[in-house]
């Protein structure tokens, strides 16, 4: 330590013991977040394996796979995979019933905005705001950007 | 002279404590801190739910409709959809959306037990064939575009040769066409065992057994020492980037289960030595696929360092699409799309969706 400096520069044996706490302070957060949150356990374990996933734990191997559970019964997953297929059939007709009424009614299938019916039951994803330091890739509205083609009239 | 030499190594560890208590710190803010993982980043609206499937509607910043040409995206059903939706100011889908396109994107979702069950057919013609009718009634539009990622490509490719009719422009974005071309996720899976997946009784392939087949594929990956090292280097990343790079982990190290009757068929089809669709006798369920009839403008592209969709394989199409514009950009099989340089994708994609005639 220079002379004259004391005051200003903390010994090393001074930062050595302020590194101590700053350390004690770490593992209190840790410790902390072990606690309250329970998400901070499995990210911390992912971060253990060297991943950042986020909120589920990584996949992991044989062993749980193994010892999982046989199925109760085949039969009810075969029939849930036929009500599965049927479902969609059963959508296919919805949407063949919705193009055959749209056409009695004279309008096209459908028009880019969605109907009242869809927009109140259309549920929101997601809607984040773009961070600060995110940066932006914009999408140049070209000259070659197509135009929408006129509604067909059936 | 011994006293100081002392000092400055004293002083040295006190130097990679601070270093090393700051990365601690900074993981304990990252791992703390909240984020969209798992769900896009564009506003989207749910236009349509069919077992595990979301079909999502892009929605400008007051929750309406984009107006412009339909655009269908269909990520691979291994993984999360998000990829394609990744980060605000760093999504392929949002970029499209903003050049002018009414887009959509096909979520797969996460198949459980009774999905094992699903096969070719049931993802052809029955989710990707209903998404896109559902794109065409609330677009208005007789034909939309298809954007396939990966094996996701695959089923737009297969569903645009059933369904010709209804595809204005195709782009196929590192999509393996070739499988007799080695390397990939289909060799890999070959030799972890894929062959003994059954279709007659199948099972749900565990995402870490598919989790397994990529880390075969990227050198180090499988090793958890070396992904702890370069965890604990990317700690020295300011936390704005070390979110960026959680959201990217958060999409490579979260795959999803499969369908073992899929993977089953895949690999009877185009594995290794099957190579189905080069030779012609690519079947979705009982009808023969006709390459032939894609008359509409195809797109594919290629990365040269895709260690999971090899170029050549992907490339190979201009064999048995011969008007098909073949592109390969620099970056790999996920940075093409998400990474820092994968404006150049999205760029030639708006030009290739915007300029061909429909």
């Amino acid at each position: 330590v220079a002379e004259g400096t004391p005051e200003v520069e903390p010994t090393l044996v001074e930062r050595w013991l302020q590194d101590q706490q700053e350390w004690q302070r770490t593992l209190r957060a840790y410790f902390d977040s072990m606690v309250k949150d329970d998400d901070f356990l499995v990210n911390l374990g992912n971060a253990m394996r060297g991943s950042l996933l986020a909120g589920k734990p990584y996949p992991a191997g044989g062993a749980a796979a193994a010892s999982a559970p046989a199925p109760a019964d085949e039969r009810l997953d075969q029939v849930l995979f036929a009500l599965n297929k049927l479902q969609g059939q059963l959508q296919d007709l919805f949407m063949t019933l919705e193009e055959i009424s749209h056409r009695l009614n004279g309008t096209a299938p459908a028009s880019a905005p969605l109907t009242p019916k869809q927009r109140a039951t259309a549920k929101p994803i997601v809607s984040p705001k773009p961070r600060a330091s995110s940066k932006p890739v914009r999408a140049p509205r070209a000259k070659a950007a197509p135009t929408r083609k006129p509604r067909a009239r059936a | 002279v011994r006293g100081a030499d002392r000092g400055r190594e004293l002083e040295a560890l006190l130097e990679l404590s601070r270093r090393a208590r700051t990365k601690l710190d900074r993981l304990h803010d990252v791992l703390t801190s909240g984020g969209h993982y798992g769900k896009g980043a564009t506003p989207a609206q749910l236009v349509y739910s069919e077992n595990k499937l979301r079909l999502l509607r892009l929605v400008d910043d007051e929750g309406k409709p984009r107006v412009g040409p339909p655009v269908l995206f269909v990520p691979a059903p291994v993984s999360r959809y998000f990829i394609i939706d990744l980060l605000p100011g760093r999504s392929f889908a949002g970029y499209i959306a903003a050049a002018g396109f009414d887009v959509f994107i096909a979520d797969f979702g996460e198949p459980t037990r009774e999905d094992r069950f699903n096969d070719l057919e049931y993802y052809v013609e029955g989710l990707v064939r209903r998404s896109v009718r559902k794109v065409c009634a609330l677009s208005g539009q007789p034909r939309i575009n298809v954007v396939g990622y990966c094996l996701g490509g695959t089923l737009s490719l297969l569903y645009a040769a059933l369904h010709p009719a209804s595809v204005s422009r195709l782009v196929l974005l590192t999509t393996t066409v070739d499988g007799d071309v080695q390397g990939g996720i289909p060799w890999v899976a070959h030799r972890m065992g894929l062959a003994a997946e059954s279709y007659e009784n199948p099972r749900l392939v565990p995402a870490a057994d598919i989790k397994s087949w990529f880390e075969m594929l990227a050198p180090g990956s499988n090793s958890v020492v070396g992904r702890i090292n370069d965890l604990w280097d990317r700690l020295d990343d300011t936390p704005d980037r070390l979110r960026d790079v959680r959201t990217m982990a958060s999409w490579v190290d979260d795959v999803v289960p499969a369908s073992g009757r899929l993977l089953a068929e895949l690999y009877g089809q185009f594995g290794p030595g099957k190579n189905a669709l080069m030779r012609g006798t690519a079947r979705v369920g009982e009808r023969v696929v006709d390459l032939g009839a894609l008359t509409m403008p195809v797109l594919a592209v290629s990365a040269e360092k895709d260690s999971i969709a090899p170029p050549a394989g992907v490339d190979a199409i201009r064999s048995i699409v011969p008007h098909a514009q073949v592109l390969r950009l620099p970056g790999g099989h996920v940075g093409i799309v998400a990474g820092r340089t994968a404006a150049a994708l999205w760029q030639k994609t708006s030009e290739f969706l915007a300029a061909t005639p429909g």
